[in-house]
């Protein structure tokens, strides 16, 4: 049973690095043309290429944790973490991707929870990498404004983080169909992203590796992804 | 000075082409889904296509069975710019070009900005 776990688990592996190499060509696409195109116009602002590196960096550093935590090569430490500033961290860093791809952020973290057990670089990671996929994926759409939510609810089963947009492909269906074909297929996740959306398992794989799922979830009127975590009181700070 | 439409649906990119395109003296068109490429070239009939396969929902190659549906676009060129290399496309390529009439292909990581401008000049220059 374990030869056939660890089968299981090197098979994702390959699948989840295909998947994410196949992504990683995006961003450095994008610098090699914005590069040629500067080389032969007079542009001060560098911020382009500086986001479309920044983007691939953060994509390398998510995954390589994703695999650590799940291969125990970092202590998995749990701590009392806020779901809030974890958002708001989050959407600290996605901030600048947001702006390159023309999506407004907002930030929906209104409500007194009391913190969750998780590991906090970890959550932020996985936000982080959802939020970049998310962007991408929505700027695509035939629309005049994109808006991209981080937002925090309580939920029958504990406290959800995720990752919400008007975007109602964002279904557990979706998510089952895109988990079947990571590594196999360009686009796994054709009717939400023209990419490889890396992002996406590369977050499932964190989430995997602290005990956590990725589910489709709603907020308000919004489809999106999230985890759900189990709050407790006696952690509550107040 | 041609009338591209450029089918992109990366931002950052498809703003990189579209400074080079207007740069080299075309007028450009965005469109980021197949359903938005139609509309742009309805609202005005394209001299060039320059089509990425990638799409959301229904793919570069749904689009141009749509778009030559129609016989007022049967002879508009197209040419593929994509991030899917030749050898994932050669059993396809037959279909693609004899009849999707699709003119050229270039692969987006092996393609300059230049080498791209010249196909398009190439293709406005055939018609």
């Amino acid at each position: 049973m374990d030869k056939l776990d660890d089968a299981d688990y090197t098979a994702s592996s390959y699948l989840l690095m295909v998947n994410l190499a196949e992504q990683l060509k995006l961003p450095f696409m994008q610098i090699q043309k914005q590069a040629e195109l500067l080389s032969r116009v007079k542009v001060k602002d560098l911020s382009s290429i500086e986001n479309s590196a920044s983007y691939a960096l953060q994509l390398i550093d998510n995954y390589l944790l994703g695999l650590k935590l799940n291969q125990q090569k970092l202590a998995l430490e749990q701590e009392p973490v806020s779901v809030a500033a974890v958002l708001y961290d989050s959407g600290q860093l996605l901030s600048s991707l947001a702006k390159e791809y023309g999506v407004k952020l907002e930030l929906n973290i209104t409500g007194k929870y009391e913190p969750v057990m998780a590991h906090r670089q970890g959550l932020e990671s996985a936000i982080v990498s959802l939020g970049s996929s998310l962007i991408e994926a929505i700027s695509a759409q035939d629309k005049s404004k994109y808006t991209l939510q981080l937002a925090t609810h309580r939920c029958r089963y504990g406290i959800v983080a995720g990752v919400y947009a008007d975007n109602p492909e964002l279904t557990a269906n979706l998510l089952r169909q895109g988990r079947r074909l990571i590594g196999r297929a360009r686009q796994p996740l054709v009717n939400l992203t023209y990419s490889a959306g890396a992002g996406i398992f590369v977050a499932d794989s964190i989430l995997n590796a602290m005990s956590l799922s990725l589910k489709a979830s709603r907020h308000h009127r919004l489809y999106g992804l999230g985890a759900v975590m189990r709050g407790s009181s006696q952690l509550q700070l107040v | 000075m041609s009338q591209v439409l450029l089918i992109e649906p990366d931002k950052p990119l498809a703003k990189t082409y579209q400074a080079a395109l207007r740069k080299a003296g075309h007028k450009v068109k965005l469109a980021s889904t197949s359903q938005g490429a139609i509309n742009k070239a309805d609202a005005q009939t394209p001299e060039v296509i320059v089509l990425e396969l990638q799409l959301v929902g229904h793919s570069g190659i749904e689009f141009l069975y749509e778009f030559r549906s129609y016989p007022e676009w049967q002879d508009v060129p197209v040419l593929i710019h994509t991030g899917v290399p030749y050898i994932e496309l050669k059993d396809s390529w037959d279909l693609l070009s004899d009849h999707l009439g699709v003119s050229d292909y270039t692969y987006k990581p092996d393609t300059s900005l230049d080498k791209l401008i010249n196909s398009v000049r190439q293709l406005t220059r055939s018609k």
